[in-house]
C-alpha cells in the first residue's frame, strides 16, 4: 500500500443485524489499469459494519473504479477485496443480494413509477411483499410514488435512487456521489438515511469530493489520489495530525481594525494569544482549524473539484 | 441461486420490458397499425392469378382467323374484337382493356391469295416483355400460313408435355399467396426493431449497470431479452398468420419456422441495440441489417428459383418454409433442408447478439 495509511479503527455505529466479527468490506492491494492507465494502484483498507468510511478524492482519483471492482462490476487486475467475508466477482447472486449500490448516474426506469421501479428491482432481489409505501415515505416520495420517473427533477430521482438502494436492506451500502448537485433539502435528508442506515449496522462506503460532507458523515476517511491513497484516518485524527489550528484575533486600533492570526502548534502560542487578547480594542476571538479539504490539497497538491 | 430463482428473474425482467413497451407511444401506435395494414393488404390483394393475355384484334372478314386464335383461348389467349384498327390502338395505348392487338389488313385474304406482299401490325403496350412480343409475331405468322392453306416449311417434332411437380396450372400463386411470408418477415423485422429500441434504452440510460449489480446476473438479463424479443416478434406474427388465415397446413411446422425466425431477430435487435449509442445509430445499425435480411422475402415475390447469393443469407431457410408450406403443401420431410437451414442461421445470430450485448453491458 503506498503511503501513510493508518489503520486506527474507529467504533462501529450502533447494533445492528450485521455480524461484527469480520470486516463488512475488506480490500488488498487491489489495482486496476485501463490499458496503458493506472486507475488503481494497489489499495488496502476494511471497513466495519455500521462505519460510514469516506472515500475522497478529485474526479478521476479511482474512487468509482474501485467501487465497480467491489460491486463486481470490474474484475481486478491484481490484490483481493471481500465482502461480508465473500470473496468479490462477477455474477455472485448471494453476495449481490446482500449490497446496495447507489450510482452517480440516475440509472432509473423513466417510463415507470418510483413505485414499480421498486418493486421490480425488490423482485430482482427475491424480496416479497416490499413495503413500498413505507420506504417511499422514508426519502420523502411518498405523494408522488405513482408519477413517472421522468416527471421527477434531479432531488427526486436522487431520493428513488437511495429508495432503490434499499430494497434488500443491504448489510454493505456503496454511495457513490449521493448528493452531489442537489438542494440542500434533498442533500440533508439522504444525509439522515446514511446516518440511520449506519446505525442499524450496515457499512458505508460513501465517495463524494464534498468534504464537509463526508467531515459531518463519516467515521473515517480514505483519501485517494491518482489511485493512490494517501491516508485513512478519523477526520478528527487527519485535522489533529495534519491540520494547522490557530486563533484569530481582531482589535480596533484607532480608526483601522486589525487582525492577527495566532498559531496554536507554535511552542509561544499562549503567551502570544494572551497578549493578543488583553491588547486594547479587543473585537473577537475566532478558533480556527483545518478543513479535510485542507489537508487533502496539502497532502496530495490537488484540489477536489479538480 | 437455484434455476427457478433465475426463471424467476428472467420473468421480471420480461416483465419489466414489456410494461415499458407498452408505454412506448410510438410502438404503442405503430404495432397495431402495421398489423391492421398487413392484414388488410393481404385481403385486398387479388386471390387468384390473371393466365390469360387479353389480346385485341382488328379483321374484316376473317373469321377463320378469329376461330383460329380462338382456340388458344383455353390455354391462355382472350380475344376482344375491335371496330378499327385505330381503336385498337388507342386501346393499347391506353391498357385498360388490353396490352397487345393484332390488325389484320382488310384485303389480307386477296393479298394471300394473289401472292401479294402485306402487312398485319402488332400493336404492344411498351410493358410488355420482349418473350410476348415474339410470341405474338409467330403466332400472327402461323395464322397467316394457315389462311394461305399452306403449313410451315418445317417438319414439327411431336411434343410432349412433362409438368415436374405440382401442376398448377389454373391455380398459379396468387399475389396474395406470393405476399404472405413478406408480411410474416416484415412483422418479424419491425418487432427486431422494437427490441432493439428497449436494449438501446437499457444501455443509454445504463439501467442494465443497475440490474448487474442485484442478484440477476448478466446472462439472465441477456436471456431476458431474447425471450422479450421472442414474445414481441412471435406473438404478432401468430396473430398475422390468425388473421391472414395461414394455419390451415401443417401448423406446428409453421409457428416452428416463425419461431426460429423471431428468435433470429432478436438476436439481430440486441447487436442493433447494442451498438446503437441514440436513437439514430440504433435505427442505422437495425437498417444495415434488415435490407440484407428482407431480400428473401422479396425473393419470394417473384417466380422460379432465388440467386445462389439469396440463398445463403439467414432468413432464406425461413422465409422458403413459410412458402413451402402455405403455398405448396409442404411437410415436415420437405420443409427439414429449409429449417434446419434456418435453425443454424438463427444459433448464429443469436450467438452473435447475445456476445454483442454481453460486451456492451460488461463495459458499462
Amino acid at each position: 500500500m503506498s503511503s501513510a495509511v493508518m489503520t486506527e479503527r474507529p467504533e462501529a455505529g450502533a447494533a445492528g443485524s450485521v455480524a461484527r466479527t469480520v470486516p463488512a468490506i475488506e480490500v488488498t492491494d487491489l489495482a486496476y489499469s485501463y490499458g496503458l492507465v493506472e486507475a488503481v494502484r494497489g489499495i488496502s483498507f476494511e471497513v466495519a459494519p455500521g462505519e460510514v468510511f469516506g472515500f475522497l478524492g478529485p474526479n478521476g482519483a479511482g474512487k468509482t473504479t474501485t467501487i465497480r471492482m467491489l460491486t463486481g462490476q470490474l474484475r481486478p487486475k491484481a490484490g483481493s477485496a471481500r465482502i461480508l467475508g465473500r470473496e468479490v466477482g462477477r455474477d455472485d447472486p448471494v453476495l449481490q443480494a446482500r449490497i446496495g449500490v447507489c450510482f452517480e448516474e440516475k440509472n432509473l426506469y423513466e417510463s415507470m413509477s418510483a413505485e414499480e421501479n421498486l418493486r421490480f428491482f425488490a423482485s430482482l432481489f427475491g424480496v416479497r411483499g416490499l413495503d413500498t409505501d413505507r420506504l417511499l415515505r422514508r426519502v420523502g416520495l411518498a405523494d408522488r410514488a405513482k408519477e413517472r420517473v421522468g416527471t421527477y427533477s434531479k432531488g427526486l430521482r436522487q431520493r428513488l435512487m437511495i429508495a432503490r438502494t434499499l430494497v434488500n436492506t443491504p448489510d454493505v451500502l456503496f454511495l457513490d456521489e449521493p448528493t452531489d448537485g442537489l438542494d440542500p433539502v434533498s442533500a440533508r435528508a439522504i444525509r439522515s438515511i446514511i446516518r440511520e442506515e449506519a446505525a442499524r449496522g450496515a457499512a458505508v462506503l460513501l465517495t463524494t469530493h464534498d468534504m464537509w460532507e463526508a467531515d459531518e458523515l463519516s467515521d473515517r476517511v480514505a483519501f485517494i489520489n491518482e489511485g493512490r491513497l494517501y491516508a485513512i484516518d478519523t477526520p478528527e485524527n487527519l485535522k489533529l495530525r495534519y491540520g494547522k489550528r490557530s486563533v484569530k484575533v481582531r482589535r480596533r486600533d484607532g480608526d483601522a481594525v486589525r487582525e492577527e492570526t495566532v498559531p496554536l502548534d507554535d511552542a509561544r502560542a499562549g503567551a502570544r494569544l494572551a497578549e493578543a487578547v488583553e491588547a486594547e480594542g479587543l473585537m473577537t476571538i475566532h478558533t480556527e482549524e483545518s478543513t479535510l479539504e485542507n489537508i487533502f490539497v496539502e497532502m496530495t497538491g490537488r484540489r477536489l473539484e479538480q | 441461486m437455484t434455476p427457478r430463482a433465475h426463471l424467476g428473474i428472467i420473468g421480471a425482467i420480461v416483465a419489466k420490458d414489456l410494461r415499458e413497451f407498452s408505454r412506448d407511444r410510438f410502438w404503442m401506435i405503430m404495432t397495431p397499425f402495421a398489423l391492421v395494414i398487413y392484414i388488410a393488404l393481404f385481403w385486398l390483394l387479388p386471390a387468384t392469378t390473371e393466365e390469360t393475355i387479353k389480346v385485341g384484334v382488328y379483321q374484316r372478314g376473317l373469321d377463320a382467323v378469329i376461330a383460329q386464335l380462338g382456340e388458344g383461348q383455353g390455354s391462355g389467349l382472350d380475344i376482344v374484337e375491335f371496330e378499327s384498327p385505330g381503336a385498337l390502338e388507342e386501346a393499347v395505348t391506353a391498357g385498360e382493356s388490353v396490352s397487345i392487338g393484332i390488325a389484320f389488313p382488310d384485303d389480307l385474304l386477296e393479298a394471300v391469295a394473289y401472292g401479294r406482299q402485306s402487312t398485319v401490325t402488332v400493336f404492344v403496350d411498351a410493358a410488355v416483355p420482349n418473350e410476348i412480343r415474339t410470341a405474338m409475331q409467330a403466332l400472327v405468322r402461323e395464322v397467316t400460313f394457315e389462311l394461305a392453306g399452306v403449313g410451315l416449311p418445317v417438319t414439327q417434332p411431336s411434343q410432349e408435355l412433362v409438368v415436374l411437380g405440382e401442376d398448377r396450372i389454373g391455380r398459379q400463386v396468387s399475389p396474395r399467396e406470393e405476399m404472405r411470408p413478406l408480411l410474416v418477415f416484415f412483422v418479424l423485422l419491425v418487432e427486431s426493431l422494437a427490441l432493439a429500441g428497449l436494449v438501446a434504452v437499457e444501455v443509454q440510460a445504463r439501467t442494465a449497470k443497475a440490474i448487474a449489480v442485484t442478484p440477476a446476473t448478466v446472462a439472465d438479463l441477456l436471456a431476458a431479452k431474447g425471450v422479450t424479443g421472442t414474445l414481441l416478434a412471435f406473438g404478432q406474427a401468430v396473430i398475422l398468420l390468425v388473421a391472414i388465415a395461414s394455419l390451415g397446413n401443417e401448423p406446428l411446422l409453421l409457428l416452428t419456422a416463425v419461431l426460429v425466425g423471431a428468435v433470429m431477430m432478436s438476436g439481430v435487435g440486441m447487436i442493433a441495440g447494442s451498438a446503437g449509442r441514440d436513437f439514430m445509430t440504433t435505427l442505422f445499425t437495425s437498417i444495415v441489417f434488415i435490407v440484407p435480411l428482407a431480400i428473401p422475402a422479396f425473393a419470394a415475390l417473384f417466380p422460379g428459383a432465388a440467386s445462389a447469393w439469396v440463398q445463403v443469407l439467414p432468413t432464406y431457410g425461413v422465409v422458403q418454409t413459410i412458402v413451402g408450406v402455405t403455398v405448396y403443401g409442404f411437410d415436415w420431410a420437405e420443409s427439414a433442408a429449409y429449417l434446419g437451414m434456418a435453425a443454424a442461421w438463427c444459433c448464429v445470430l443469436f450467438g452473435a447478439g447475445w456476445f454483442a450485448l454481453r460486451r456492451r453491458v460488461e463495459a458499462l
